[in-house]
């Protein structure tokens, strides 16, 4: 998708390229320098002891040579230089191979046993300053973003990159790792780089400890790099994640980039800088709550697809579709999802300490109160509602609430935000029906974007789609491959991808059916169900046995690993393809065609 | 003024007038180049390499250059001096003289060009 899009960039906007590549360009130079800089320091910082060797050799290996010494046969004899050398060599080195050429005097043993103390406080003065300056902050930071360097520029794969490793980019991390792609990290805490050799990625991951909001760092941690193919800013610092969308806008104008962000301001801000994708994890848990009161089934599907491979199917909640709902908390939360829930036609109560909006105060159906004092939840007729949401930002208050409002009626649906990921066992003790985890959210989303655009599609086509629809899908998901998500993979039915086929799709008679099923045996049926076929501009969401395919259909599978190679050696080899087709077993070597062409004539 | 540049400079030149002093007299009489003055060189020149190190300017990076020349043209000629010494069975000959005094004009010529840089430099560094 990368390279049609940069295709066209190039068409439309050559010199914006080249302007943003060489700001770039002089962006990585200018953080190479920065490294190097360090190493020139350390260069510097070794002058001293340096120094202080080669003094303390000159000093002992002249003294040598200047002190007489004598011969076996008793004559006064001169060390010559080099035997000095050599003596004072191996004596500072502490190895000690005796007096040689002939014994020593006295003379020369008293200088000797003065320069042996001398060069070992030499020696370990400059030993000590060198592994000082290994351990110095400095340099080891130097050498690591030099390491860092290299490996993203080795990188040859199509990769993305995070700005904020936090616990969303973790999620986001392992879903993507897991569909076998690579990505790079930046993340100002130096904890979190080290936690990712402690996360076990099938793939190695480059971090950098650095600012995100600094160009240089993106720069070198490849947002100038061709393979980079999409930017995704996840710090939990708004004004951060605003830089990086303007960073990548500004140098990449061509990468996709999605960032996180919770005020609408701010998302504004960063509309202002070409297309970015947003993601708001409290708009979308309202948007969620809406398809689960309309369509259950929808809701389920969409958060199985969504939470990656390997997830477990999620239960189907079924919220109160009548009746009188509770909000505590009138913070960004409280108000998306009161918005959310009165667009729904339901009556709505909010429960609020002190709203600092001004519409807020307007509203009629508004208690002023701590939400957490009984009187105040014994006024909003807990007793007669249906469902309860505990939205403040703190997990304590929040549990508290689900807990008094349980008490005060079991039956209600109770929904609650989890704002901590160390609280995550508590709220699961608590078994509540909707769960608001801001991580997740944005890391189902993200992941959702891109994973495939095709997957994406599907998504935001379902809650269009009625709720019989989506479980009818969802039905057809179970039977044929349980209750865990296995893979997700794209078919392209292009003469590259699908050579096989080509003729087949060319009749018009192509129908899906008659594609999946299992080439071991044609009468069963292949373990992957399609969710999407896009012709064209056109999508077909879930289609059916009957659905007729064309040359150049992609499609979007659900279903077993085993299936996804299945499929793909069917769309490539000429005879297993005409067994699912026909049934016949066709000779697939030359040979053999060979032989039974002869034997038929 | 500033100790660090009364050192640096200090070296420098003392690097080029030992040199100087070694390399000076007839080219092929070793009575006339003493070798104390040649390990003087030797030592003093390293350390005027190792006060050059860590300098990232343009003309640093010559510095360097230059006594790194230097260091490598007077060790050689006093490796070919033990040589002579030691290993050659015929001694510390004329010929012997000759080559190890040429080496240290080699080194002498890279001195020089370092004590011109270090004229360069002082020379076009405004007074402040």
């Amino acid at each position: 998708m990368t390279t049609r899009l940069r295709a066209l960039w190039h068409d439309l906007v050559p010199r914006d390229e080249r302007r943003g590549r060489r700001a770039a360009l002089r962006l990585s130079a200018s953080s190479t320098a920065r490294s190097a800089e360090a190493i020139f320091l350390v260069l510097r910082r070794m002058r001293t002891p340096l120094i202080a060797l080669i003094v303390v050799f000159a000093v002992s290996t002249l003294g040598l040579t200047l002190i007489p010494g004598q011969d076996a046969d008793g004559n006064p004899v001169e060390m010559s230089f080099f035997d000095a050398f050599y003596v004072i060599s191996y004596t500072a080195t502490t190895i000690g191979f005796g007096e040689i050429p002939n014994p020593f005097t006295y003379g020369q043993r008293l200088w000797v046993t003065f320069s042996i103390y001398l060069s070992v406080i030499g020696w370990a003065y400059a030993i000590g300053s060198l592994l000082a300056l290994l351990r110095d902050r400095a340099f080891r930071a130097a050498l690591a973003r030099q390491h860092f360097t290299r490996k993203v520029a080795r990188l040859r794969e199509p990769f993305l990159l995070i700005a904020g490793y936090g616990r969303t980019g973790e999620l986001l991390g392992r879903s993507i790792d897991g569909l076998g792609r690579r990505f790079v990290v930046v993340d100002h805490a130096p904890e979190r780089i080290d936690d990712l050799e402690l996360d076990s990625y099938a793939a190695d991951v480059p971090g950098l400890t650095g600012d995100a909001r600094d160009p240089g760092n993106l720069a070198v941690a490849g947002l100038d790099h061709p393979s980079c193919v999409a930017v995704v800013a996840l710090t939990d610092d708004e004004e951060a994640n605003l830089a990086v969308v303007m960073a990548a806008a500004l140098l990449r104008p061509d990468l996709p980039v999605i960032a996180r962000v919770t005020s609408p301001v701010i998302a504004e801000r960063m509309r202002a800088f070409g297309n970015p994708s947003t993601v708001n994890p409290l708009d979308r848990f309202g948007d969620h709550l809406r398809l689960a009161l309309r369509a259950p089934a929808a809701y389920q599907l969409l958060t199985w697809l969504e939470a990656g491979p390997g997830a477990e199917l999620p239960d189907r909640g079924s919220p109160p579709r009548d009746g009188h709902w509770v909000v505590v908390g009138y913070g960004r939360l409280g108000r998306e999802l009161t918005r959310d829930l009165r667009a729904e036609g339901l009556a709505v109560t909010v429960i609020d300490p002190g709203p600092d909006d001004p519409d807020a105060a307007a509203d009629r159906e508004l208690v002023v109160g701590d939400g957490s004092d009984p009187a105040v939840l014994g006024d909003v007729d807990l007793e007669h509602a249906v469902g309860f949401l505990a939205g403040t930002d703190n997990d304590t208050t929040n549990l508290s609430l689900v807990a008094a409002a349980r008490r005060i009626n079991p039956e209600l649906f109770v929904g609650a935000r989890q704002n901590s990921a160390a609280n995550a066992p508590l709220f699961t003790a608590m078994e509540l029906d909707a769960l608001l985890v801001p991580a997740e959210v944005i890391a189902h989303e993200v992941y959702a974007q891109l994973s495939t655009p095709l997957l994406w599609r599907f998504l935001r086509h379902l809650p269009s789609q009625d709720d019989a629809w989506a479980a009818e899908v969802l039905g057809r998901l179970v039977g044929l491959c349980g209750t865990r998500l296995q893979t997700l993979w794209k078919v392209r039915l292009t003469p590259d991808e699908a050579p096989a086929v080509q003729g087949w799709l060319e009749t018009g008679g192509a129908r899906l059916g008659d594609l999946l099923r299992n080439p071991e045996d044609r009468d069963k049926a292949l373990h992957a169900v399609p969710l999407l076929v896009l012709r064209g501009d056109e999508a077909t969401a879930a289609p059916d046995e009957d659905f007729v395919l064309a040359p150049g259909d992609e499609l979007l599978l659900a279903g077993w690993s085993a299936a996804e190679r299945a499929l793909t050696t069917m769309l490539q080899v000429e005879a297993v393809h005409e067994y699912v087709l026909t049934g016949r077993r066709v000779p697939a070597s030359w040979i053999w065609r060979k032989l039974t062409s002869t034997e038929r004539t | 003024m500033n100790l660090e540049k009364v050192v640096f400079g200090f070296f420098v030149v003392l690097a080029a007038t030992l040199n100087f002093g070694f390399f000076i007299g007839d080219i092929s009489r070793p009575e006339l180049h003493n070798q104390y003055e040649l390990y003087a060189a030797v030592v003093v020149n390293l350390i005027a390499t190792v006060l050059k190190f860590g300098d990232r300017t343009q003309i640093g990076a010559v510095h360097l250059a230059t006594s790194l020349v230097a260091d490598l043209q007077l060790i050689g000629a006093a490796s070919m001096w033990v040589y002579a010494d030691h290993i050659s069975s015929a001694g510390l000959t004329a010929g012997w003289t000759a080559s190890i005094v040429s080496l240290s004009a080699g080194a002498l010529v890279a001195n020089i060009i370092s004590v011109v840089l270090l004229v360069v430099e002082t020379t076009s560094s405004h007074r402040g």
